[in-house]
């Protein structure tokens, strides 16, 4: 066999859910930088009104990134099988990352407490998002909670990251670019495990579905609210958040 | 595909010393994998270079590919993968029925033809 897809589906997983992976993955596009980007990644000037911006769309990435750490370090415990535990727990070493670049990032902006001005910023949808989502992962629920966490939350990273990366200053781009690659895995994983759990047991898709709903408007308004700060104009908001549409979609669910 | 040296084609199965490596980890080819499903060999197969993928280990690079955008072309052993958008590769012409893997975002896919487009799609198989 010369090919990867001649392996056996369940050796595949055993792959791809393993920290030797997930090392060897993260080597390739980590290796050499430092706070998520090359040291030699110069900072360009920008208008106190631009930095003022970034500034606020940094502190909601922060909420989103908390979240997502709380959320997967907690579903370690309810996680249903070994590779699902250890596959969480490199999320979890990823989440915690991009947490840390993105504060190290806020400091880099000249924000001098970044704890409080992530408080301060907040956007109020993003925060109700993430105690509900924890409230999820505390009633041990764990189809909704990945469907929450792996499916709503990170294909929205997914897509205003990766759209943002294309605009965005050269440090926080390649900031951006290294976060969305990791932001692969967790969607992936997110959509898999729970179109496995719907497939096995058609009954947990009306449960998800009212999840969904409850969520829905809440992930809408964090888009659209980060994408006003960024500048993307409102015809524009519809296709970055078409990752979580098609994402919802193939699992069965409309939005 | 529409540039760069990602890929070339021969008439008999691909010699590649990184083939053998890969080959002594992986052993038989599984159901429904595109060589599980060309039992007689008659698919073209395609040498893989390394087209820069980052995102998996070093040996599992050349089964990857970015998207290019709009300007880009799908070769006959390619297909995108539905979940992240990435190029997936294989070493022989892809079919419908065909099992690959998409191992950046972990996914089991199987291709498929539209219909309307007479393109190959990517599926993914829960």
């Amino acid at each position: 066999m010369t090919d990867v897809h001649d392996l056996e589906p369940q050796a595949f997983l055993e792959e791809v859910h393993s920290f030797e992976f997930w090392f060897q993955a993260v080597e390739g596009y980590l290796s050499g930088t430092t706070w998520g980007h090359r040291p030699g990644t110069a900072d360009v000037p920008m208008s106190p009104e631009d930095r003022d911006r970034l500034v606020t769309v940094l502190c909601n990435y922060c909420v989103g990134e908390a979240a997502a750490l709380e959320g997967a370090s907690g579903l370690i415990v309810i996680a249903p099988n070994r590779l699902a535990k250890v596959f969480l727990a490199t999320q979890v070493a990823d989440e915690a990352r991009h947490l840390e670049v993105f504060y190290h990032r806020l400091r880099d902006l000249g924000v001098a407490d970044p704890e409080r001005e992530v408080e301060r910023r907040a956007s109020r949808s993003l925060q109700t998002f993430r105690r509900r989502l924890l409230e999820l992962v505390a009633g041990k629920d764990w189809e909704a909670a990945i469907f929450a966490q792996n499916v709503i939350l990170e294909s929205l990273e997914f897509a205003v990251f990766q759209d943002h990366a294309r605009t965005a200053d050269p440090v926080t781009a390649e900031i951006l670019r290294g976060v969305v690659k990791d932001e692969r895995r967790h969607i992936g994983f997110g959509e898999n495990e729970l179109g496995r759990r719907v497939a096995g047991a058609p009954h947990i898709r009306s449960r998800i579905g009212r999840i969904q709903q409850e969520l829905d408007h809440l992930v809408r308004e964090a888009l659209e609210e980060t994408a006003r700060h960024l500048g993307t104009p409102p015809d524009e908001h519809e296709r970055i958040g078409r990752a979580y549409v098609e994402s919802v979609a193939r699992l069965g669910f409309g939005t | 595909m529409s540039d760069g040296p990602a890929l070339s084609a021969s008439d008999g199965p691909a010699v590649d010393e990184r083939d053998v490596a890969v080959a002594v980890e992986l052993g038989e080819p599984a159901a429904g994998s595109p060589a599980a499903n060309d039992p007689r060999g008659e698919r073209q197969r395609f040498v893989l270079d390394d087209a820069g993928f980052d995102e998996v280990p070093k040996k599992y690079r050349r089964f990857y590919r970015k998207w290019k955008g709009p300007g880009d072309r799908l070769a006959p052993n390619e297909v995108v993968c539905p979940v992240c958008k990435v190029v997936i590769r294989s070493s022989r012409t892809l079919l419908p029925g065909d099992r690959v893997y998409c191992m950046p975002c972990m996914s089991r896919l199987v291709v498929v033809r539209n219909e309307e487009t007479g393109q190959l799609e990517a599926h993914v198989a829960y």
